[in-house]
């Protein structure tokens, strides 16, 4: 338009190329305005102008005067607007107004935007208060289940804990009586070959020791109850419906007459014991009963048979006949727990002494040993695939620690380990635990309680005695003595059934407990055979025990005789020589075998 | 206690056990002896002679680690004195050990109560180690008397 000539006149490019000049204003609107921006009013094209940033050049007439244009014409200019210079119209713009406008558009945008974002974000929070609060409720139930739990297993333990106080209140008094009873039969029995040695011996430690295994599980058993009321202090509130529980479990075990079937079943709780116990009723005369359990229960009686080095007349043929157990065991110490194989087992153990006792021990039970210094030795051995039937693991050793160990050898070994150590808090038992130990045995342990431990988890190793002819009752019996067992674990290794099963069937592992005392498997067996018919002399009060062979061979009832003979026997030691450490488990079974048994 | 050692003469020969009844766990120690063989006493006696070395080595190492005021090093050193001390019976030292373990940790002596007092821990374990050796030799004079040394 203003390149075009004809109408220079009106308009044109300024003499600078920089501007362009409205020459006639007049002409301009009416006949250019029209033609290219369709309407014919300059102040508009002006005000358009500007917008796009044309700037009008200020005449200066005061210096000036004139115009070079003429003093109607109009010259404006943009820094862009060059003649020649098409491209650079692109940078021509509308100016102010138009970003104005657009500042506007996003002013009224940002804020729909931002609500957008809040409301989404709301939503979420929403979304995600809705997923707390399931949580919430989900963890709310979960919580109720647990204090179910919790107070369903408190109960368990308080009527275990009844169950046990019972057993023991029973057992105290049946000791008592028993030492009553004994002292008067010994008196009478001293024609009876045995039992006439027994006599003496027997009495003085009747005085000397008033049933100190008892005294002891009775200390055990309150310090454990000491624990578990502090335990109990934490959930006071849910503790309470589990406290008004007991009165379920009545006392009157305590009564000797009443002990028979009624009252078992208070007792039932923790075991089956009425399903012995009507058993072994029927089949011993009832009178005989308080006697038997006399028998069964009086630890020195057996015991200091045991310790007194006469021959036993009657026992060749009764071994024989009763059991033919391998003859490996010439020593009292050699125990044989009879294992189908010898059981191989791992002793992680850094202390030497604690090895070579621990080593001795397990030797001494027909195992095969095989030992650790630590750790990492342990993981070595498994990596390298040593087969073993059980791993007993210190936990405090040095280059890694047991329960590190344990938690290596789990990740590709299912062995039964055991940690054997003296940190046996309970939350030190936790972690144990939790990272795959079996069991705990606590240091400094015993053979006793290291037998026991390896009974317990080398279930599948043991043979079978013979002599096991009575296996229901057996098993019945395992089943009574763990139900106080299983209370009873933490604070001491318990026998486990298995190991109590054992114990009633082959006696002779106890037997071989007996420290020191040289009478080998043979004279113990019949030690057993001897006492019983001891007992036949105290409950028919005049009966010579002239016969033991058939009775041991034959007879049932005097069979199960011999098995509470047998624990008792297992408990002498104890008595006389270990009273401490042995004292707590022997009585927690015997007792109880004894128990059903009479 | 009853009359049960009339089966094992020899034992009453020499200091008897109980004689050390506060010292040495009699029935821990006696379940070593039981297993000896039938005439003499090797496998009990080198369980505990290996003691009496392992005793001492521990006692130098604790007062070395004493000197260095080695307090972690004193506790794992008194668990490890405890360990066999208790699995022989020997009662006192294993308490004193026991002791020692604690206040290596930084404990009271019951293993309880926190003693944040570094010098009072190695003050206690000071007092405890001499003690400790104290109960120690006590027990090695008898049970080198009971194997039949003449000392």
């Amino acid at each position: 338009m203003l390149e075009d000539p004809s109408y220079s006149e009106i308009v044109r490019w300024g003499d600078e190329g920089d501007s362009f000049v409205v020459l006639e204003c007049e002409k301009f609107t009416k006949a250019i305005l029209p033609k290219h921006f369709k309407h014919s009013n300059f102040a508009s094209f002006v005000r358009q102008l500007n917008k796009y940033d044309f700037h009008k050049v200020r005449q200066n007439n005061e210096e000036n005067g004139q115009s070079p244009y003429g003093p109607n014409a109009w010259e404006f200019k943009h820094p862009e607007f060059r003649a020649n210079s098409k491209e650079s119209l692109d940078n021509i713009r509308r100016k102010a107004p138009a970003p104005r406008k657009q500042a506007q558009h996003a002013d009224n945008s940002v804020p729909t935007q931002q609500i957008d974002l809040l409301n989404q974000q709301i939503l979420a929070q929403q979304q995600q208060i809705q997923h707390i609060s399931d949580r919430y409720a989900q963890l709310t139930v979960d919580h109720q289940l647990m204090l179910q739990e919790v107070m369903r297993v408190q109960k368990t333990v308080l009527n275990h804990e009844q169950v046990i106080h019972q057993v023991m209140n029973y057992l105290l008094s049946a000791d008592a009586r028993q030492r009553r009873d004994s002292k008067a039969s010994a008196t009478f029995q001293t024609p009876g070959q045995a039992s006439s040695a027994i006599g003496p011996s027997q009495a003085t430690s009747m005085d000397d020791e008033p049933s100190s295994p008892l005294q002891h599980a009775s200390k055990l058993l309150s310090d454990m109850n000491a624990e578990i009321q502090f335990n109990l202090t934490g959930m006071d509130s849910m503790g309470e419906p589990a406290k008004a529980v007991p009165p379920v479990v009545s006392t009157p075990t305590l009564d000797p007459n009443a002990r028979a079937g009624p009252v078992r079943p208070p007792t039932s709780t923790g075991g089956n014991p009425p399903l012995v116990y009507p058993k072994m009723n029927g089949e011993i005369d009832p009178v005989v009963y308080p006697v038997g359990a006399t028998n069964g229960i009086d630890p020195m009686y057996s015991e200091h048979v045991n310790n007194v080095p006469y021959p036993m007349p009657a026992k060749p043929e009764i071994e024989d006949a009763r059991r033919q157990f391998p003859d490996n065991r010439k020593k009292s110490t050699n125990v044989d727990p009879g294992w189908i194989r010898s059981p191989q087992i791992l002793l992680v153990e850094d202390d030497a002494t604690c090895r070579q006792i621990g080593g001795k021990f397990l030797y001494s039970f027909s195992c095969v040993i095989d030992t650790a210094f630590d750790g990492l030795e342990a993981v070595n051995k498994i990596q390298d695939g040593s087969k073993y039937d059980l791993i007993l693991m210190d936990i405090i050793m040095p280059n890694l620690d047991g329960v590190s160990a344990c938690h290596l050898i789990r990740q590709f070994d299912r062995t039964p380990i055991i940690a054997m150590t003296s940190n046996i808090r309970s939350d030190d038992i936790q972690l144990y635990f939790h990272h795959g130990m079996d069991d705990v045995l606590p240091k400094p342990f015993t053979r006793k309680s290291l037998l026991d431990m390896l009974e317990k988890h080398l279930v599948h190793l043991k043979t079978i005695p013979q002599g096991m002819e009575a296996q229901p009752a057996a098993v019945t019996m395992a089943a009574q003595t763990s139900a106080p067992h299983s209370v009873k674990e933490d604070s001491s290794p318990a026998p486990s059934p298995a190991g109590s099963m054992n114990n009633w069937q082959s006696p002779g592992q106890f037997n071989g407990l007996t420290p020191g005392v040289h009478p080998n498997l043979q004279q113990v067996q019949g030690q057993y055979v001897t006492t019983t018919p001891a007992y036949t002399v105290d409950q028919n009060g005049v009966q010579y025990p002239a016969h033991p062979v058939p009775i041991a061979a034959a007879a049932r009832p005097p069979n199960r005789r011999q098995l509470s003979e047998m624990s008792s026997a297992a408990d002498n030691p104890n008595l006389a020589k270990r009273p401490r450490i042995y004292a707590q488990q022997p009585q927690m079974v015997n007792p109880v075998q004894a128990t059903r048994t009479g | 206690m009853a009359p049960t050692k009339a089966e094992d003469p020899t034992k009453d020969a020499p200091p008897a056990l109980s004689d050390m009844g506060e010292s040495i766990d009699k029935s821990t120690f006696e379940q070593i002896l039981e297993m000896d063989d039938d005439e003499d006493r090797d496998f009990s006696k080198g369980i505990v002679y290996g003691f009496f070395d392992q005793a001492e080595s521990t006692f130098d190492k604790m007062g070395k680690a004493l000197n260095e005021k080695k307090l972690s090093e004193l506790s794992s050193l008194g668990h490890f004195l405890k360990g066999s001390s208790a699995t022989l019976g020997l009662n006192k030292v294993k308490e004193a050990c026991e002791k020692i373990q604690h206040y290596g940790a930084g404990k009271d002596e019951t293993g309880t109560v926190a003693e944040p007092d570094e010098s009072a821990s190695l003050k206690n374990i000071e007092v405890t180690l001499k003690e400790a050796k104290e109960d120690y030799s006590e027990v090695e004079t008898f049970l080198r008397k009971f194997y039949g040394e003449t000392s």
